[in-house]
């Protein structure tokens, strides 16, 4: 489907997302003494949800960014279950891709709940990188490697991806509101900081 | 074209074809930026192409931590730094920012491409993609006798310049002290105002002369990392259920007093745990 292909564009297409994305940052310009550890950048006003729960704009921003991370996870995933030679890694990849289809689900209830889009407008996360996001480029590569190549190449690609996740839900768990999303947001900094390490024992770097 | 409406395509089309696959367009300023000159280490293995590195160093970078890396060569950072590098990133680890997305930048080499630098008056320049407002730019060199088998470590460093600046030219005088041999220019981008996310970038500088030989301890203690136990034998049937636990289809376990059957296969892991995984347990 050409028409979803940037690949210029996407070429390093990186995780963007810092925390503050459309909602206004503390007022105080002076920079931190060296070593101390900032405020939260921001933590938003909270508004109420039809249903009694609370959510703010970082919320909104983890969510509608993690659905988007997650479908492109869940693709990356999808590769190893009919070319990985390990099946160490098929099995991961199959655990990986159940459970974030099923984040996927959850999350994109909350945004029907919040009545807030499935994705964030195109110029909302300008300021800070746009998407993360893996090329054409890069999975065609992938694609193209068979064995033992083709489950290392797997291997850090995931791995790379999930570094990304780990960053975007720390940043939820600083600044946002709703326990759903911030609870989320621990249990994915959880389970993908324990993949990661699996992994590189897989790769013999752990 | 209408990026919101491909987005939204896109989201659509994973939904209804799994095969495609989906990526997303990205805005025009992607990302965030590195050390343009003297180039930092993913900065000159990018150029050099992710896909087919030239130098030996870019290709042992790949060949250890892939090439997403490299395409993302301008978010090497972490979100929620907030001024705590020294306490986040661990020696042997400064050029990765501790990330292990970017851990081929971590390879101690002698043969990483380096700048020809002299001592003096230099300008040092970001190439930043997204030149957000508001940061604290601090420069460091490694000291004198440093080696470059030795993996990078905080101690290693010596500062040389620091900038607060409300909104950064990304270009700056910095006198560069006298050295021998190949060192490494150290940058870390605070930002604030807004948001904790630091930058961090390796380059590698070369003044000539030759590096003095290599510490008889050339490989500093690592910190631990958390490393998995081994994967255990299978569990006893209907027994509590434990992370780093290769649970097989039709394992029982219990959880906070919960009966639960896998319904996947796996190897269980700390945020897997059954209330929250419908997809690997079915309470029963």
């Amino acid at each position: 489907m050409p028409h979803l292909v940037r690949a210029r564009a996407l070429l390093g297409a990186a995780l963007l997302l810092a925390a503050g994305c459309g909602v206004t940052g503390s007022s105080d310009v002076t920079a931190p003494a060296t070593g101390s550890r900032l405020p939260p950048a921001t933590t938003a006003l909270a508004t109420t949800a039809p249903d009694g729960t609370t959510y703010n704009a970082a919320d909104v921003m983890f969510t509608q960014m993690m659905v988007a991370h997650h479908g492109q996870g869940i693709e990356i995933v999808r590769l190893a279950s009919t070319r990985a030679s390990s099946a160490d890694v098929k099995t991961l990849a199959a655990a990986v891709e159940a459970t974030q289809t099923a984040e996927v689900k959850t999350m994109s209830g909350w945004l029907r709940t919040w009545r807030k889009p499935a994705t964030a407008a195109a110029n909302e996360h300008a300021a800070h990188g746009g998407m993360p996001g893996t090329s054409n480029i890069e999975i065609r590569a992938l694609k193209a490697k068979t064995g033992d190549t083709f489950d290392r190449a797997f291997l850090n690609m995931l791995i790379a991806h999930q570094d990304d996740a780990i960053q975007m839900a720390r940043a939820e768990t600083a600044a946002g509101a709703n326990p759903e999303a911030t609870g989320l947001a621990k249990r994915i900094d959880e389970s993908r900081t324990a993949q990661i390490a699996q992994m590189l024992t897989m790769l013999g770097q752990g | 074209m209408n990026l919101r409406r491909t987005a939204a395509t896109a989201i659509a089309a994973l939904a209804a074809a799994p095969l495609v696959v989906m990526v997303l367009p990205s805005s025009p300023a992607s990302g965030h930026g590195t050390m343009s000159n003297p180039a930092s280490r993913v900065y000159t293995c990018w150029k050099e192409g992710p896909e087919s590195p030239d130098s030996a160093a870019c290709k042992a970078a790949v060949a250890a931590g892939g090439t997403q890396a490299l395409y993302d060569w301008n978010e090497v950072s972490l979100l929620e730094a907030g001024g705590n590098h020294q306490g986040l990133i661990p020696d042997g680890k400064l050029c990765s920012a501790g990330r292990d997305k970017y851990r081929g930048l971590d390879l101690p080499r002698t043969d990483w491409p380096a700048k020809s630098i002299s001592a003096g008056n230099q300008t040092l320049t970001y190439h930043a993609t997204a030149p957000h407002l508001y940061g604290k730019f601090t420069f460091y060199i490694t000291k004198a006798g440093w080696s470059p088998t030795t993996p990078l470590r905080w101690g290693d460093l010596v500062q040389i310049a620091e900038y607060t600046q409300n909104n950064p030219s990304f270009s700056w005088n910095v006198n560069v002290p006298s050295r021998s041999g190949r060192h490494i220019i150290y940058s870390i981008w605070q930002r604030f105002n807004g948001s904790n996310e630091a930058f961090y970038t390796c380059s590698d500088v070369n003044f000539g002369g030759g590096n003095p030989n290599p510490e008889p301890t050339a490989t500093a203690t690592p910190t631990p990392t958390p490393t998995p136990p081994p994967t255990t034998a299978p569990p006893q049937p209907g027994g509590t259920w434990q992370a780093y636990t290769a649970y097989a289809v039709g394992a029982q376990v219990t959880y906070a007093g919960l009966a639960y059957q896998c319904r996947q296969a796996h190897t269980s892991l700390p945020g897997w745990e059954p209330p929250n995984t419908a997809a690997l347990w079915l309470q029963v």
